[in-house]
């Protein structure tokens, strides 16, 4: 019976492995890289500098210009300037269905930045829970998917019988397939407690969405309500139907100053032309895990305090430090490091099961490998090179594209998806020994070839000093040469005779060592 | 459990082994059955939907009857919908049978659908 | 402050790990050539499993009861994830690393009490 558990849970982690491993690698390569979403659109758009700007006289100037755009709005939403982002970034919305428009005005001026358009870090971090779908679509394959990554997680604990006695082993010197098991075992039992934690706090943080039948009984589906008791926004007024003046902002900013002790974030303005007009001042999270804004909200037309985000109970509390996990804002820059680290192994977890599963059930000697397994095959080589290459591709483009074209952050991802699109057929039309070389080596040679086009492109007259983005640079050529020595490691393998050559194992004992 | 030369985990569902033998012994490879892939696909289909089934009617339940405040009993209840989906779908995989899967699904379904009947849910 | 905690964890974690490593028959045939002598597998469990400790006490320490733990999982993470490289890559670095790795974590403290 035992014997019967755990092979059936040896089973479940194959299958449902394999059925969401490509997703889930899209979605740890591109959350890992959202660990550094603010650096990326930050070398994305290396013409804005830092700036000092009143706070006040910044959310003014966003809201004469959104006042020109949709003074009957829903919404408007106002990101004040950072240094991170000397910019004031703008949103507006007619109805919560969308479309959210956005633009990034300059400072000084109030107007759109002549900086050039791109997503920046941002198409990275919704891509990473929304796959470039429609929102909803995307956000429920991606949930499905991780739920999937759980249920593989608990079946590959069961499954893996020697946690502790292997917990240090990597026989890369043995056969191939020994090798893949062992780097599998390794990158998820040394991950295991991060890759638990993302994937369950990824579920959390869209909680109200995959499970909304807690609020359907105790709020009659009034989620708002829910959020309003819960202290995690304040009591918003309906529109009253009347047109009123909007209060001028910077008092606001003022009084959310001399309030929350700091300017706010952001600034949200609910039915901007509306008599019942509402400004939620959000201000950025204290110092601690927890991922929780505080907000006050204002009186659009007086400028009186309403109401401020309340003090949150202890679940909501353990809720929304699940959270602060799994964003990361709170870590500095060492633990950013270990947090990006534990990301790769999550993608190295993924990819190495991808690849184990295909080496398990290679057809001994001449016999031809089935479709079922060539499609593998294609998939696991289109998506662990593809989607590196596409991200590559991605960064040249922000540089290599004219900064006038229009529809150019369009553009930018439509790099992004053609190079991915393109290894991935490449590599299932000419599937062979040398194609994951070939693969990972352009992968690397175009991670490589960021720093000098960059430099040739912006670098020498960038503002702010030519060693600005140093860091940027330095990862984009650890990343190259870490694909170039796995590009070379993938050629060694090819022909070559193992040092100490072993009986292959079964895909059972494989799943079960 | 299985030959050596098997390069495929199956599923450890009673299936006509002596069928499967005969088979590996032409092609090298196993080929699964109609009624392997039938019982496969039911777990499946039973795992996804029951296991939502479950942990929906559960998140109901729970926000209406754990004894905090409203706000907190629902958060409460939807951050641990999810290891409560994972637990079944792991229990329905694990089961010696479809039918005893089935039962267990069901064993936990009825009762919380009942409670949700009983806490007015259903009611308006 | 907080990169330097990290590295006294990470170095606290890897000479944990690595004492745990050589205690298994293994990693002890690659890194020091034999089995593990008679009698010393336990005293070696035993430094291990206390200097993963010591590691999350100084976490603690320092970050907090919030902060400490993250902090010291994810040093756990890098410092094993190094243990396995150097076992893979150069098994015979591995006992002088982490005799390398304690007076290096040591020698920070003063770094971390002045900041």
């Amino acid at each position: 019976m035992r014997q019967g558990f755990r092979q059936s849970m040896a089973w479940l982690h194959a299958w449902s492995g394999l059925l969401v491993g490509w997703v889930l690698f899209a979605v740890f390569v591109t959350g890992t890289a959202s660990f550094y979403r603010s650096e990326i659109s930050q070398w994305m758009r290396p013409e804005l500098v830092a700036t000092e700007t009143d706070p006040g006289r910044a959310a003014e100037r966003g809201a004469a210009y959104l006042q020109r755009q949709m003074p009957d709005a829903m919404g408007w939403f106002i990101e004040l300037p950072t240094p991170e982002k000397p910019a004031i970034a703008v949103m507006w919305w007619k109805s919560m269905e969308g479309p959210f428009h956005q633009a990034l005005l300059d400072p000084e001026t109030g107007e759109p930045t002549s900086a050039r358009a791109t997503k920046g870090g941002d198409f990275l971090y919704r891509f990473h829970y929304e796959l470039s779908m429609p929102p909803m679509l995307g956000r429920w394959i991606v949930g499905a998917c991780t739920l999937v990554m759980l249920v593989a997680l608990v079946s590959g604990i069961v499954t893996h019988r020697r946690i502790f006695a292997d917990f240090f082993t990597f026989r890369r010197d043995r056969s191939t397939q020994r090798g893949w098991l062992d780097a599998h075992n390794v990158a998820g039992v040394l991950g295991l407690p991060f890759h638990l934690m993302i994937a369950y706090t990824g579920l959390t943080l869209l909680a109200t969405l995959y499970m909304p039948w807690g609020v359907r009984t105790a709020y009659k589906g009034d989620e708002i309500r829910y959020f309003v008791e819960a202290g995690l926004m304040p009591d918003l007024r309906w529109a009253a139907g009347k047109p009123g003046t909007l209060t001028p902002l910077g008092p606001v900013v003022a009084a959310s100053v001399a309030r929350g002790g700091k300017a706010p974030e952001g600034l949200s303005v609910w039915n901007p032309g509306d008599a019942n007009a509402t400004v939620v001042a959000i201000f950025e999270e204290p110092h601690g895990l927890s991922h929780h804004h505080p907000q006050i909200a204002f009186d659009g037309q007086t400028g009186a305090v309403l109401g401020q985000a309340g003090a949150v109970g202890a679940a909501t509390g353990t809720g929304t430090v699940m959270a602060g996990l799994h964003m990361g804002h709170f870590a500095g820059p060492a633990l950013r490091v270990l947090f990006f680290l534990c990301g790769l192994m999550g993608a190295a977890t993924v990819a190495t099961g991808l690849v184990l599963w295909a080496v398990a059930r290679a057809p001994k000697g001449a016999a031809p490998a089935g479709f079922g397994l060539r499609l593998v095959r294609a998939l696991n080589l289109g998506t662990i090179a593809g989607l590196p290459a596409g991200v590559a591709a991605y960064f040249l483009a922000n540089r290599l594209l004219p900064v006038g074209l229009s529809e150019r952050a369009s553009w930018e991802i439509g790099a992004f998806f053609a190079i991915w699109g393109l290894v991935a057929l490449v590599g299932a039309l000419r599937p062979g020994p040398r194609a994951w070389s070939q693969a990972l080596g352009l992968v690397g040679a175009l991670f490589l070839s960021v720093p000098p086009v960059a430099a040739l492109t912006t670098g020498l007259n960038l503002p702010g000093g030519a060693l600005r983005f140093l860091g940027f640079d330095l990862m984009m050529l650890a990343l190259g040469l870490g694909f170039v020595v796995a590009a070379r490691k993938a050629a060694a393998r090819v022909g070559a005779p193992l040092r100490r050559p072993a009986r292959d194992l079964t895909g059972e004992e494989a799943l079960r060592a | 459990m299985l030959a050596s030369s098997a390069h495929v985990v199956r599923f450890p569902f009673r299936r006509p082994r002596a069928a499967c033998r005969g088979l590996r012994a032409l092609t090298g490879r196993t080929a699964p059955t109609p009624a392997y892939r039938a019982a496969v696909l039911g777990r499946i289909l039973l795992a996804a939907l029951g296991g939502y089934a479950v942990a929906a009617l559960a998140t109901g339940l729970l926000a209406l009857v754990l004894p905090m405040p409203r706000s907190e009993a629902v958060t409460t209840a939807t951050l641990t919908s999810f290891a409560v989906m994972v637990a079944v779908v792991v229990a329905v995989f694990a089961a010696r049978s479809l039918a005893r899967a089935t039962a267990l699904v069901l064993g936990l379904a009825l009762p919380l659908a009942g409670g949700l009947w009983l806490a007015g849910a259903f009611t308006g | 402050m907080t990169p330097l905690v990290v590295a006294l964890n990470i170095a606290l974690c890897f000479a944990g790990f690595a004492a745990l490593a050589l205690s298994l028959d293994r990693h002890h045939r690659d890194a020091l050539a034999g089995r593990v002598p008679a009698g010393r597998a336990l005293p070696m469990r035993a430094a291990g499993w206390a200097l993963l400790a010591l590691s999350l006490a100084t976490a603690i320490a320092w970050e907090g009861w919030n902060f400490g733990p993250v902090q010291w999982i994810g040093a756990l993470t890098g410092a094993g994830l190094l243990v396995v490289l150097v076992l893979s890559y150069r098994p015979v670095w591995l006992r002088p690393a982490a005799l390398l790795a304690l007076p290096l974590g040591l020698a920070l403290l003063p770094a971390i009490l002045l900041a």
